[in-house]
C-alpha cells in the first residue's frame, strides 16, 4: 500500500484536473470580482480600474431600483416556489398508482422541464399574443374576453404562471420518485389495519415526504430567485422595473449602464445571501 | 511455494486493536485454516497477509523475504475473495488473463497459460463467456483459475464456500481440496464453518478477538482443545460444560462431549438427568436433558433407543474422556492415574 | 371510477403544461394566412414552408451557424466535466480525498447565482481572446455542468464493489490501469446519464450564451432571441416559430427518448444538493 507522501502526491494527481479548472474559471474570477467591486470601471476603463473602496456597495444598497429587484426576486421565489411543490406533490401523489402501469406519462409531463427556459419564454411570446396566440383565442371563444397578459397590472403574475408551468414538472419528478421509493411494507401494514387513503397519506406518508419537500422547496426557491432567461426574453426589465429580478438588475448594470463596478457589487451583496442561505440550509438539514 | 511467518503482527483499526500480537508459522505446502466467529478477525488477518492492509505492528515474512511494505502484487500471493470479485464487462478468457497482461507477458504464453488453468478446471466451454452468464459454482472456478494462473507462492481463501447453497458447498469443498493435492501448494483458507476447516485443514488456527486461541491439526484441536473458547467452538453438538462443584469435584469445569455421555443403570450414574426434548434425526438423536445443578447437557444417541419425554435417566461417562479446565478457561493437563 | 379521474387530470396537466409547445409547434406548420385567421391549435392546411425558410442561410438568420455552435459548445460543455471529474470522484469515494473543502465546494456551487461569475468572467475571456468563441462558451457551460458531473460519478464509483479494485490490486494492476481498465467502463451507465443531462444543461443555456458571445460563436438560444428582436415592424409568426422548434428540438428529443436514465440524475443531483 502507497503512504505517506507517494500517496499523497497521487491523491493530489487525482484532485488536480478539477482543482486548476476551478481555480482558473472561478477562481480567478472571484478575485477579480472583488477587486472590480470595490473599483470604478467601465468598458473603456477596463484594464485601469480606479479603486474606490466601498462607494459601488453603498451606491447599490442605496438605489431603489436594487431593492425592487431583491423584492421582485423574493415575492417571485416564494410564490413560484410553493406553487410548483404544492402541485407537484399532489400531481406525483394523485396519479402515482396509474403511472405505475404507463411509465410513459412521465415522459409526456416532464417534456417542460427539457426546453430552454429562454425558449419557453419565446413560445410565450407567441401563446399571449393577443392577435396570433391560441390561448386569448380560446379565452374569447370560451368567456367573451380575455385579460391583457403583459399589461403592468398583470405582468407579475404572467411572468410567475410561465415559471409555475414549466417547473412543476421538476417538482413531480422529485415527488414521484420519493414516492415509489417509499416502503412498500408500511402502507400494506396500514392497509391491513384499515387506514384509509387520506389518513394514509397524512399520517404515514407525508412525514416521510417531508425531507423531499424540503429540498424541494429549497432548489425550487435558489432557481426561482436567480431567474433570467424567460423573464428577460418575455419582458425584459418591464416597464418601470417592474419584472426586474436580481440577475436581471445585474445584467442591465453591466450591459446597458456599462457599470461594471455597481454590477458586481450588487452581484457580490446577491453571492453572500446565497451563501448564507446554502449554510442555513445546510445546518438546518443536520 | 514457500513458507509464511508471521512475527507479532498486529492492527488497529480507528483506535480499536482487532489483532493483537499474532505469530505464526504456515510450512511450504501447507492448508492452513482461519477459523472463529464473526468479528474475530480472521479475514483481516488474511488480508494482511496479502497485503491489502498495511501492518500497524510486526512483520509478514514469505519464502525468507520480509515483505511487510511491500504491495499485494509483490508478494506472490493470489486471493479468491468470497464474492469472487469477478470482472464483470470481461469474458472469462480476459479475467483469468488479466494479471498476465498486466505483468507484459507475451500473448502466446498469456494464451497458453490461460488454456492450461481452463484445463484443469473445466472452463474449456465458457472461455468466451461473460461472468453474468455462469453459475455460482462455475464463477467460483474462474475465481480460482484466475489465482492459479498466476502460479504463486501461496493461495489466499476468503470464505469462498459462503455464497454457494449448501448442496454445491461440499462438491466444491472436495474439488478444492483435490486442488491442494494436485498443486502442492501453500494454502490460507478463511471460514466461520468449523467443518470446512475440520475437513480440509492441515492446521487449524481458532481465531477470538483478534487473537490465537490455538492452533493445530484438526485431530489436536478436538481431542486436546486448550481452553474453553476451543473446547466449544469446535465439535457439534458443544461440549458439555459441567461446574465441578456440582460433581463433588475440584475443577473449576468439566468439559465431556456429547458423544461420550452413556446411559447408565438407575443408581449407578454420576449425574442424574430429565428429558427436557429428544431431537430425532434418523442415523442419530439429540437427547437434551435437565441435571440440576450439572446444568442442562446434551446426549448424543444412535436414533433407534430414543428415551422418552421427562424419562429421568442415569447418565456416566469416560475418566479419561474428561476434559478439565481451570478457572481462568485453560486446560489442565491430566496427570494419568 | 378514480381511475377514470386519474386519467382525466393527467390529460389536463399534459395539455396545460405542454401547451406552449404545441402551440409553437402548430404555429410553425401554418402559413402567414392562417396565422392570423386561426389561432387556435388545429392546423388546417399544413405549410412546411417556414422551416425551409429557416434552413436556408440568409443575412437575417444563419441557423446552421448557431445550431454547430451549441453542438459544440454543448458537447464540451458536457464532456469536460466527465473527463475532469472521474479521477477525483475516484479518490472521493475510495480516499476522502477533498471531502472538507473540495466537495462540499463544488457542491454548492449548484446553488449559487452563476451570473455572478458571468461579469468576471467576460472581463477574463476578452484579456485572453476567448469572447465570441465556441471553446469559452463550452467552458463556462462545463463549470455549470461540474456539480451533477462529480456527484453522479462519485455515487457510481460507490456503488462499484471495492473486491474487484482489490482483486485488481492482487492481479498486479497499478491504480491507473485500475481506473481506466476496470473502474472506468464499469461506470459507464453514469457516464452516459451524465453526460447526457449535460448535454441538454448546456444546450438551454441562455445568460452565459448572451453575455460571452457576440457574433461568431452564437448559440441557438441566443440567436432565436435575436431573431425575435430583430423582427422591427412585425414578426413572421410562422417563421419565428419555426425557429423556436428548432432550437428546442434537439434536447427536447433526447431527454424524451432517454427520459428514464435521466430523471435519475435530476433527482440525485437534487436530493444531494
Amino acid at each position: 500500500m502507497l503512504v505517506g507522501a507517494a500517496y499523497r502526491r497521487q491523491n493530489a494527481v487525482l484532485a488536480a484536473p478539477l482543482v486548476l479548472f476551478l481555480l482558473a474559471l472561478l477562481g480567478f474570477p472571484a478575485v477579480m470580482s472583488l477587486i472590480y467591486a470595490a473599483s470604478k470601471a467601465d468598458f473603456e476603463t477596463l484594464m485601469s480600474p480606479e479603486f474606490i473602496g466601498l462607494a459601488n456597495f453603498s451606491t447599490v444598497l442605496t438605489d431603489p431600483d436594487f431593492w425592487q429587484a431583491a423584492w421582485f426576486s423574493t415575492r417571485f421565489a416564494v410564490v413560484t416556489t410553493l406553487a410548483e411543490c404544492g402541485l407537484g406533490l399532489a400531481l406525483a401523489v394523485f396519479l402515482a398508482p396509474l403511472i405505475r402501469h404507463h411509465g410513459w406519462m412521465v415522459a409526456v409531463l416532464i417534456a417542460p422541464i427539457m426546453v430552454a427556459p429562454a425558449m419557453m419564454g419565446l413560445m410565450y411570446r407567441l401563446v399571449l399574443h393577443e392577435f396570433v396566440g391560441p390561448l386569448p383565442h380560446y379565452l374569447y371563444a370560451i368567456f367573451g374576453s380575455a385579460p391583457s397578459f403583459l399589461g403592468v397590472r398583470n405582468l407579475f403574475a404572467t411572468v410567475a404562471v410561465i415559471e409555475i408551468l414549466q417547473w412543476t414538472p421538476f417538482a413531480f419528478l422529485l415527488f414521484l420518485t420519493a414516492y415509489n421509493a417509499l416502503p412498500g411494507d408500511l402502507r400494506e401494514a396500514a392497509a391491513v389495519d384499515g387506514t384509509r387513503p387520506w389518513r394514509m397519506f397524512w399520517k404515514i406518508e407525508w412525514p416521510l415526504l417531508l425531507p423531499t419537500v424540503g429540498i424541494a422547496l429549497f432548489i425550487r426557491f435558489i432557481d426561482g430567485f436567480r431567474v433570467f432567461d424567460n423573464i428577460y426574453v418575455l419582458v425584459g426589465p418591464g416597464p418601470g422595473g417592474v419584472t426586474t429580478s436580481m440577475s436581471i438588475y445585474i445584467y442591465e448594470a453591466f450591459f446597458r449602464a456599462g457599470d461594471i463596478g455597481r454590477a458586481l457589487a450588487a452581484a457580490l451583496i446577491l453571492f453572500g445571501f446565497a451563501f448564507a442561505a446554502v449554510a442555513l440550509a445546510q445546518r438546518w438539514q443536520r | 511455494m514457500a513458507v509464511i511467518e508471521l512475527n507479532g503482527v498486529g492492527k488497529t483499526f480507528a483506535g480499536t486493536e482487532v489483532i493483537r500480537d499474532v505469530s505464526l508459522r504456515i510450512e511450504d505446502g501447507e492448508f492452513c485454516v482461519f477459523v472463529g466467529p464473526s468479528g474475530c478477525g480472521k479475514s483481516t488477518l488474511l488480508r494482511l497477509i496479502a497485503g491489502l492492509e498495511d501492518v500497524t505492528a510486526g512483520r509478514i515474512v514469505i519464502g525468507g523475504r520480509d515483505v511487510t511494505a511491500l504491495e499485494p502484487y509483490a508478494r506472490g500471493l493470489s486471493m479468491v475473495f468470497q464474492s469472487y470479485a469477478l470482472y464483470p464487462h470481461m469474458t472469462v478468457r480476459d479475467n483469468i488473463a488479466f494479471a498476465l497482461r498486466t505483468a507484459r507477458l507475451p500473448e502466446k504464453e498469456v494464451a497458453a497459460k490461460v488454456a492450461e488453468a481452463a484445463r484443469m478446471l473445466q472452463l474449456d466451454a465458457y472461455l468466451d463467456r461473460k461472468p453474468a452468464a455462469l453459475s455460482g459454482g462455475q464463477r467460483q472456478r474462474v475465481a480460482i483459475g484466475r489465482a492459479i494462473v498466476r502460479q504463486p507462492q501461496a493461495f489466499l481463501f476468503d470464505e469462498p464456500l459462503s455464497n454457494l447453497d449448501a448442496a454445491l458447498r461440499s462438491d466444491t469443498r472436495h474439488e478444492i481440496a483435490r486442488l491442494h493435492r494436485q498443486l502442492a501448494a501453500t494454502m490460507i483458507y478463511v471460514t466461520h464453518d468449523q467443518v470446512e476447516a475440520m475437513t480440509l485443514a492441515d492446521r487449524i488456527v481458532v481465531l477470538q478477538a483478534g487473537q490465537i486461541m490455538q492452533v493445530g491439526t484438526p485431530r489436536d484441536l478436538y481431542e486436546r482443545p486448550a481452553n474453553l473458547f476451543v473446547a466449544q467452538f469446535i465439535g457439534s453438538p458443544r461440549m458439555n460444560l459441567i461446574p465441578g462443584n456440582a460433581i463433588g469435584e475440584e475443577t473449576a469445569q468439566i468439559g465431556v462431549r456429547p458423544e461420550h455421555l452413556r446411559i447408565v443403570p438407575s443408581g449407578t450414574g454420576r449425574i442424574k438427568g430429565r428429558v427436557e426434548f429428544a431431537e430425532y434425526l434418523g442415523a442419530d438423536a439429540n437427547v437434551i436433558l435437565d441435571c440440576g445443578a450439572a446444568g442442562r447437557l446434551s446426549m448424543r444417541l444412535s436414533g433407534q433407543a430414543l428415551p422418552g419425554e421427562k424419562a429421568v435417566i442415569d447418565l456416566d461417562w469416560n475418566t479419561d474422556l474428561t476434559h478439565r479446565f481451570d478457572t481462568a478457561g485453560l486446560r489442565i493437563l491430566s496427570v494419568k492415574t | 371510477m378514480i381511475g377514470a379521474l386519474r386519467w382525466l387530470v393527467f390529460g389536463v396537466a399534459a395539455l396545460i403544461l405542454n401547451f406552449p409547445l404545441l402551440a409553437t409547434l402548430a404555429t410553425a406548420f401554418k402559413t402567414p394566412a392562417e396565422i392570423t385567421a386561426n389561432p387556435g391549435l388545429w392546423v388546417q392546411s399544413p405549410t412546411l414552408a417556414n422551416f425551409q425558410t429557416v434552413l436556408t442561410v440568409s443575412d437575417r438568420l444563419n441557423v446552421w451557424q448557431h445550431l454547430g455552435n451549441s453542438l459544440v459548445a454543448s458537447l464540451i460543455g458536457a464532456i469536460l466535466p466527465i473527463v475532469i471529474c472521474f479521477p477525483v470522484a475516484w479518490g472521493m469515494a475510495r480516499r476522502g480525498v477533498g471531502a472538507r473543502v473540495l466537495f462540499p465546494l463544488v457542491i454548492n456551487l449548484r446553488a449559487m447565482p452563476l451570473v455572478i461569475f458571468a461579469i468576471p468572467l467576460y472581463v477574463m475571456f476578452r484579456a485572453l481572446g476567448l469572447l465570441d468563441t465556441q471553446l469559452g462558451l463550452g467552458l463556462i457551460l462545463a463549470i455549470v455542468n461540474t456539480p451533477l458531473a462529480l456527484l453522479l460519478l462519485l455515487q457510481a464509483v460507490r456503488d462499484l464493489p471495492l473486491e474487484l479494485e482489490e482483486a485488481a490490486r492482487m492481479d498486479g494492476a497499478g491504480l491507473g490501469r485500475i481506473l481506466l481498465r476496470i473502474v472506468l467502463p464499469l461506470c459507464r451507465p453514469a457516464i452516459i446519464t451524465t453526460f447526457v443531462f449535460g448535454f441538454i444543461t448546456a444546450w438551454n443555456e441562455f445568460l452565459f450564451g448572451l453575455m460571452l458571445t457576440t457574433r461568431d460563436a452564437v448559440p441557438m438560444t441566443v440567436g432565436a432571441s435575436f431573431f425575435f428582436a430583430a423582427s422591427g415592424g412585425g414578426v413572421q409568426w410562422g417563421v419565428a416559430a419555426a425557429v423556436i422548434v428548432v432550437a428546442a428540438l434537439p434536447p427536447l428529443l433526447l431527454g424524451l427518448v432517454l427520459y428514464r436514465r435521466i430523471s435519475g440524475s435530476m433527482v440525485a443531483g437534487a436530493v444531494k444538493g
